[in-house]
């Protein structure tokens, strides 16, 4: 018998470039703040989970999670770094929902957080890209950019959609991220802005794709029945879906159906009960602005080829019916890679307790998370509820 | 140098793989024989890439997904700044990019061009 789980603290850092702050200062930083915030500084924690991706390769450290409950000391907690591509942090979330469902752990802390600027734009350009395929993708040349680029165009040759529709992704999420303190950039980009800007992988252009950002997230897991100890303003877990796809983007029956996608939201909403027509707000993994409207079909929020219709009519604007990405997406709070999955989740909490400030959307219930690893090989689904 | 483009078909229910697996996409089993996927595929998508990765010199590097008459996929760069839906494509055994200093050959797909 699975226990009900409850999100009772949270927190982040601000995302962008930390100059001066290394992997595991950022890491502590969101770490301590969210215990804080569930206000369990004095209690013992059971387990921690850490999401990240690239530690090793970019900041020389290694068993990342050892050294967090050490420097926080959560000692004896088990402490476990969870590697899983831009999912990392998402699969952190999981592995610690897990952990209180099973009855397993009574406190648990899950942090996500990744360092990626002050090394050049090639190198990290070159580390992301070793998750594809090594021997019929990676080889020939295919960055992340490139993955994206001939998925958006094949979608375009198939349905109604425009570069117009790409720059509109672009020019909502970075109007949300105007409202978001902790959000990398804070520009509004008008659709000329975007349609204008520097060319990356054809069709796809800068303002198609997130920015290489340092930042940590973090939140703080107990059963839903202890939760009310610490505070008035639970946050459910009420269930995740996991799933995974071909390695190759070429090997899919559809190449421009998400089918990790699809599979991992049926689960999430078959374990919560629900459809996607119960969630009133979404945080999705728009690493390029094409996966924002592909996931908002393959999750089931809208027919396959209408996502950009839902776009046009401000269905997805803060003040629309279904609210996507208010945090300003990875688009414009930036794409650390094993802190954005954790960092949704942030996000979604503070829109379900009414404290997301600005872009506060208007008294949500329930919301999903979609973070989304490799190029679409590997997705994790969460749905939340309001817990008062 | 390898001479044809290989591809996998199982055994058992003759799904053809590109590239290889273990156990079978369709029906697991582990039992394949090598195919040769054929010397003419079409340009299904394609982009031409300006922010190159390491080790590819070549500004801007088109890449395609291409499809065989078999209907497998493949993955590769496309020998023109040119490119077009549906051209009809080669496969030539040529160097790829370097990586870590090693120099990584392949198959790219070149037009094939009508007399």
């Amino acid at each position: 018998m699975m226990r009900d789980v409850a999100i009772i603290g949270c927190s982040m850092t601000k995302f962008g470039r930390l100059d001066g702050k290394d992997l595991m200062e950022i890491l502590v930083e969101a770490s301590l703040k969210a215990i804080d915030d569930a206000g369990v500084s004095e209690c013992d924690f059971d387990s921690v989970y850490v999401g990240n991706m690239l530690a090793g390769e970019l900041s020389h450290q290694s068993a990342i999670a050892s050294a967090l409950v050490d420097r926080i000391n959560l000692i004896p907690a088990s402490a476990e770094r969870i590697e899983n591509g831009p999912a990392s942090g998402g699969s952190a979330v999981k592995n610690g929902f897990l952990a209180v469902a099973s009855g397993a752990s009574d406190m648990v802390l899950v942090a996500g957080g990744e360092k990626m600027t002050g090394v050049d734009t090639s190198t990290i350009s070159d580390l992301m890209s070793t998750l594809n395929h090594p021997d019929a993708e990676y080889v020939h040349g295919a960055t992340m950019p490139a993955m994206a680029a001939l998925f958006t165009r094949l979608y375009m040759e198939r349905y109604s959609l425009t570069e117009r529709h790409l720059a509109m992704v672009a020019v909502k999420n970075h109007a949300n991220g105007m409202k978001n303190p902790y959000a990398a950039l804070h520009k509004l980009c008008t659709v000329e802005d975007a349609m204008t800007s520097a060319m990356v992988s054809d069709p796809l252009r800068l303002y198609h794709c997130c920015p290489i950002s340092d930042g940590a997230a973090a939140v703080v897991l107990c059963p839903a029945e202890k939760a009310k100890e610490f505070t008035t303003k639970p946050v459910k877990i009420l269930g995740f879906g996991h799933a995974t796809d071909t390695h190759t983007l070429q090997e899919r029956e559809d190449p421009i159906i998400l089918k990790s996608v699809k599979i991992a939201a049926e689960r999430a909403f078959k374990m919560a009960k629900l459809n996607p027509r119960d969630m009133d707000v979404a945080e999705l993994h728009d690493a390029f602005a094409i996966l924002e409207i592909a996931e908002s079909e393959d999750i089931g929020f809208f027919k396959k080829g209408e996502g950009q219709l839902a776009l046009e009519k401000g269905v997805t604007a803060i003040d629309g019916e279904l609210p996507i990405n208010p945090s300003g997406g990875l688009k414009s709070k930036g794409h650390p890679v094993g802190a954005t999955g954790v960092a949704q989740i942030v996000e979604l909490v503070w829109q379900l307790r009414g404290e997301a400030g600005q872009r506060q959307v208007k008294d949500p219930e329930r919301a999903l998370a979609c973070n989304f690893g490799g190029f679409g090989n590997n997705t994790i689904i969460h749905i939340l509820e309001r817990g008062d | 140098m390898q001479e044809k483009m290989i591809a996998w078909r199982c055994k058992r229910c003759g799904k053809v793989m590109y590239p290889k697996h273990e156990r079978c996409l369709n029906c697991k089993n582990t039992e394949f024989d090598d195919i040769s996927l054929g010397d003419e595929c079409n340009l299904i998508t394609f982009t031409k890439l300006y922010a190159l990765p390491i080790g590819i010199e070549i500004s801007p590097l088109t890449l395609g997904l291409v499809e065989f008459n078999n209907k497998v996929r493949a993955m590769g760069q496309i020998m023109t700044d040119d490119p077009k839906p549906c051209m009809k494509l080669h496969p030539v055994w040529g160097k790829l990019r370097t990586i870590e200093k090693k120099e990584v050959y392949g198959f790219k797909f070149e037009p094939i061009v009508l007399e």
